[in-house]
């Protein structure tokens, strides 16, 4: 595939030898009250131009936050305590609050779930596409308008929808616009946080087909934050699944996807039905994600992983390359030949965790006592 | 399980809370805690003020010097009468008090009846009772209340006769208080009942035959009493704040001083520009001290029920 | 558009009742009408007692001819006459006192929204910092405490105490003034305490309010987008969280004004200051009914017009009612 190159030259301190965005040992906590919750631990990969990284994974293990910790968005009682997010070979973790706003929106840019609010509701479409023209490239306000109307013809709205407001749009259409204003700028990467979540499938496929076609007119590098395999399966080259602040298993999707060698992805893919295979039911994975603010020892999946070993309660599994593939996970240890392991070793304990009923859906009301 | 009722919230988790385990939840909050002990205080003054200073002095049985600082004997000083401060403010602690507590269950009562029936009718009579509802939240109430009085007083006649320990011309008062500010409580009850009515168990109690009137008591009432509660908090400080008012200009009773009437007497004999600070300043930090304790009180129990503002991200 | 009309016909439905209610109070004062309007009048005879009746058409039923008429002068602005100004129509009386109310109130107000909002906002922006902790918890006293304590708090420090203010009225009795100005000045120092009373007094509700309001904004997906963009703080409070924050800050201001009447009379009431409060306060305690309704139906009308108002500004800043 074609990679068009970037309209902007480069920042100031920037390596053009160095890839896109290198990521190395994150860790990002939270403070709560007494305790921390350890939500990121140590989170490593690498961003190529014009690459699509998907990073997948269940509810709070961690994904969004690694994200928003790329800019360093996160909310007050959090903070990056360790690691570095190095962007064309600059560490941005190092960065002053100032300095940092540099890279913000113009090397890497961010499109939210498309829920009501995360347009401002009180402002036109393109008022607020025109802001961040305005505001960070220095445009007049003449050629702000101009280039807010080609942003819109982008994504696919008509020019003379700019003038309606966020509860005037389709979900649809409210998603697009923000897309159009994430590439306001002209962002080396766009990182899309659960982009298609809210939106139903009709229009998710649109929106995907328009992202993709964007990245190869563009030469955009893409991040995509999703629990839905499917989407990663469809857009992105390389995907990273996280489990509970840790990276399980990176590689590309192809690789990943046809040959899962970690337990967790095995589980995940299983899960996921296949409408094209012989009926049968669902797998599920026993247990539920660990407490963040006592993470276990070990591998973090130990108490749910069907072929975890003694070892894997004591010691935190090292990541270990095979080729294009990157896994985490005592089944493949350092030396190995990498081959995908699909049964039980004989030393294996098993999962220690019960399978515990999902929580019923709505509780009925009734006045007890009488 | 007595006194256990299901909490039903809009958008969903059970929760069971009851007298007790609602009065513990503010307990643990610092500013409920705070509160709670303030109006603790306070009640007790106002049950039995005889226990703790004797008996409501008046101009013939007082015996300190006249409009008197501070001095040996009398903390807290005199007023233009010889009256003994602490005497006059523990009294109208119970004054104030009590017609705080009547005004408010007639304002709760009236408020939660309407709300209930509003919300479960709907159609017509729901929109004539909003109509009313939110006349009486946009007029100034107390301008009405200020007519009101004297009009009621006039019919009432005068005369001694007493209604739970306070006098005639205090009663209407209350009552006037309580035609005045229901509006408030109808509306926040009438919320909760439109959202109740959607639940599916009130369904369930049509389908079985169950009328409107059961329905409303044994499903609905039962779902709102921890909403009536919390509301009635803001209510009584709301009432203890347009009594002060409404003594302080001039529909107090002299005979039942509250801490509203003791202001105006204050005002009237000029204290403020005589510098003589100690005639209102008890009445006027009792008068803070309440309703703070009311706003902590309140505020912790929004706290207990209202999770959305609990959860930060 | 239609969000307008519809206000406006809620405001116009709103004082009808106002009208409807005043008239109720009049036929429901105590003893008979006549006799109360002709009383302080000695020896009244039943001829007198008959042309009062006549004169005030006390004879025609009371529906629809008593309260057509009632409706009819109401309209007109003819509110009938004072029982105790002699020979005043209400509207001279009420027109005579309206002024400095106005004034006082209007700057009390203004005053305290611009502080209110501005003191709430940073409260909100920078949570849990010194301005927030020391501002919450002087806002929370504040708005405990009744205007006319803190009015009685401030006449007490700065009256006769320091000196530094009149306590009494709105202008020197009796006093002869070289010029305008020199007037102008003896009627802002009489203004000084009462108006920094009822800025004090609503400082607190709108700081509170707004607080809240603010903290709600910044936790909203549009404030995380607008701090993605890099965008500075100042820009992102001006335009991204206040415009927001405003919303329901306007609507509890509006629900508000109905409440704060009491507090308005009473601040009168303690600085003597001579306007619609002292003026309702003198009616009432002599039994002045006519001019008890009108008082009634000015601030009525007053703060159902200041209500729509409050909607019209809320229909500007909220393009999602508009629709």
């Amino acid at each position: 595939m074609t990679v068009a190159s970037r309209r902007q030259s480069l920042p100031k301190l920037a390596d053009p030898s160095a890839p896109l965005l290198v990521v190395e040992d994150l860790k990002t906590h939270f403070s709560l009250g007494a305790e921390t919750v350890h939500a990121v631990d140590g989170i490593s990969f690498t961003l190529n131009h014009g690459e699509a990284l998907g990073i997948a994974g269940e509810s709070g293990c961690g994904k969004t936050t690694t994200a928003l910790s790329l800019i360093r968005l996160l909310p007050s009682n959090a903070s990056i305590v360790d690691g570095s997010v190095r962007l064309y070979g600059i560490d941005l973790v190092t960065k002053s609050a100032n300095a940092l706003r540099r890279y913000r929106w113009r090397e890497v840019s961010i499109v939210f779930q498309g829920a009501m609010n995360a347009l401002n509701p009180v402002h036109r479409l393109r008022d607020q596409i025109v802001e961040p023209l305005t505001e960070r490239l220095g445009m007049s306000e003449k050629e702000a308008r101009k280039r807010a109307g080609e942003l819109l013809e982008l994504v696919g709205i008509p020019k003379k929808r700019g003038g309606a407001y966020p509860h005037e749009l389709s979900g649809g259409m409210r998603q697009r616009a923000m897309i159009a204003m994430a590439l306001a700028c002209d962002p080396a990467i766009v990182i899309g946080d659960e982009p298609t979540t809210a939106l139903d499938v009709m229009i998710q496929a649109q929106i995907l087909a328009l992202l993709e076609d964007l990245r190869h007119k563009l030469g955009l590098s893409l991040i995509l934050i999703t629990h839905d395999l499917s989407v990663i399966a469809e857009t992105c080259d390389r995907v990273l699944i996280m489990y509970a602040g840790r990276v399980a298993e990176e590689g590309t999707v192809d690789e990943v996807f046809r040959r899962p060698r970690h337990p967790y992805t095995q589980k995940l893919l299983a899960a996921f039905p296949n409408i094209r295979a012989d009926r049968r039911t669902l797998d599920v994975i026993p247990g539920s994600p660990p407490d963040l603010r006592h993470p276990p020892p070990g591998c973090r999946f130990a108490p749910r992983c069907p072929f975890a070993m003694e070892v894997c309660t004591e010691v935190v599994p090292p990541e270990v390359t095979f080729g294009q593939v990157r896994v985490a996970c005592h089944l493949y240890p350092p030396g190995s030949d990498g081959v995908q392991v699909t049964t039980a070793p004989p030393n294996a304990i098993g999962a220690t965790v019960p399978l515990v009923e999902p929580p019923p859906a709505e509780p009925p009301l009734e006045v007890a006592g009488g | 399980m007595a006194g256990q009722v299901a909490l039903a919230r809009p958008g969903g988790a059970r929760r069971f809370v009851g007298a007790g385990s609602l009065l513990r939840a503010v307990l643990r909050r610092p500013e409920g805690l705070i509160g709670v002990i303030i109006l603790t205080f306070f009640a007790l003054l106002a049950i039995a003020p005889e226990l703790f200073v004797g008996p409501l002095q008046t101009a013939v049985t007082a015996k300190g010097p006249r409009l008197s600082p501070p001095i040996e004997g009398f903390p807290l000083g005199t007023d233009h009468l010889r009256r003994d401060m602490i005497n006059l403010t523990v009294h109208g602690a119970r004054v104030s008090m009590v017609i705080g507590l009547l005004a408010t269950v007639i304002t709760v009562l009236v408020g939660a009846v309407v709300g209930i029936v509003s919300g479960f009718a709907g159609g017509r009579l729901d929109g004539f009772l909003m109509r009313i509802t939110d006349f009486f939240l946009v007029i100034p109430t107390f301008v009405l209340a200020l007519i009101l009085t004297p009009i009621l007083r006039d019919l009432v006649g005068s005369g001694s006769r007493e209604v739970f320990g306070i006098r005639m011309t205090l009663v209407v008062i209350v009552v006037v208080i309580g035609i005045t500010s229901w509006s408030s409580t109808a509306r926040i009850i009438r919320s909760q009942t439109l959202s109740l009515k959607e639940r599916a168990f009130v369904d369930r109690a049509r389908v079985i035959g169950a009328g409107g009137g059961h329905i409303m008591r044994r499903h609905i009432l039962p779902n709102v009493i921890n909403l009536i509660v919390a509301n009635a908090v803001i209510v009584f400080a709301g009432a203890v704040l347009t009594e002060t008012f409404l003594s302080f200009v001039g529909l107090g009773d002299p005979l039942q001083p509250s801490w509203g009437q003791l202001l105006e007497s204050a005002r009237a004999i000029g204290a403020p520009g005589l510098g003589a600070w100690w005639y209102f300043v008890p009445p006027s930090a009792c008068i803070v001290l309440v309703v703070l304790a009311f706003t902590l009180v309140g505020s912790a129990l929004d706290d207990q029920l209202n999770p959305k503002r609990r959860e930060r991200r | 558009m239609s969000y307008l009309a519809r206000r406006l016909g809620s405001a116009l439905l709103t004082i009808a009742m106002i009208v409807i209610i005043n008239f109720i109070l009049f036929r429901a004062m105590p003893g008979s009408p006549e006799r109360v309007i002709l009383r302080g009048t000695p020896n009244v005879t039943t001829a007198q007692l008959n042309a009062a009746r006549e004169r005030w058409g006390l004879n025609d039923p009371i529906f629809p001819d008593q309260f057509g008429a009632f409706v009819v002068a109401t309209v007109r602005g003819d509110l009938g006459y004072s029982f105790v100004a002699r020979g005043q129509t209400v509207g001279q009386v009420i027109g005579q006192r309206i002024w400095p109310t106005v004034i006082l109130f209007g700057l009390g107000e203004i005053i305290a929204i611009a502080a209110g909002l501005a003191l709430g906002a940073i409260s909100g922006w920078r949570r849990g910092g010194i301005i927030d902790q020391v501002g919450n918890g002087i806002s929370l006293v504040l708005y405990s405490t009744p205007y006319f304590i803190i009015g009685m708090a401030l006449l007490l420090i700065f009256g006769p105490g320091l000196g530094w203010f009149p306590t009494f009225g709105m202008l020197e009795a009796g006093a002869r003034y070289t010029d305008i100005l020199d007037r102008l000045g003896d009627f802002l120092a009489h203004l000084a305490l009462p108006l920094t009373t009822v800025a004090l007094g609503l400082i607190g509700q709108y700081a509170i309010v707004m607080r809240s309001s603010i903290i709600e904004t910044l936790s909203e997906d549009y404030v995380t987008t607008a701090r993605a963009m890099g965008l500075r703080d100042g820009r992102i409070l001006r335009r991204h969280a206040l415009p927001n924050a405003l919303l329901p800050t306007v609507t509890l201001i509006a629900i508000n004004l109905g409440y704060i009447v009491a507090g308005a009379i009473t601040v009168e009431v303690v600085f003597n200051w001579p306007g619609l409060g002292t003026l309702a306060v003198e009616a009432l305690e002599a039994r002045d009914y006519p001019v008890l309704q009108g008082v009634f139906l000015v601030l009525g009308v007053s703060v159902v017009l200041a209500n729509l108002v409050a909607d019209l500004i809320y229909g500007v800043l909220d393009p999602r009612v508009r629709s």
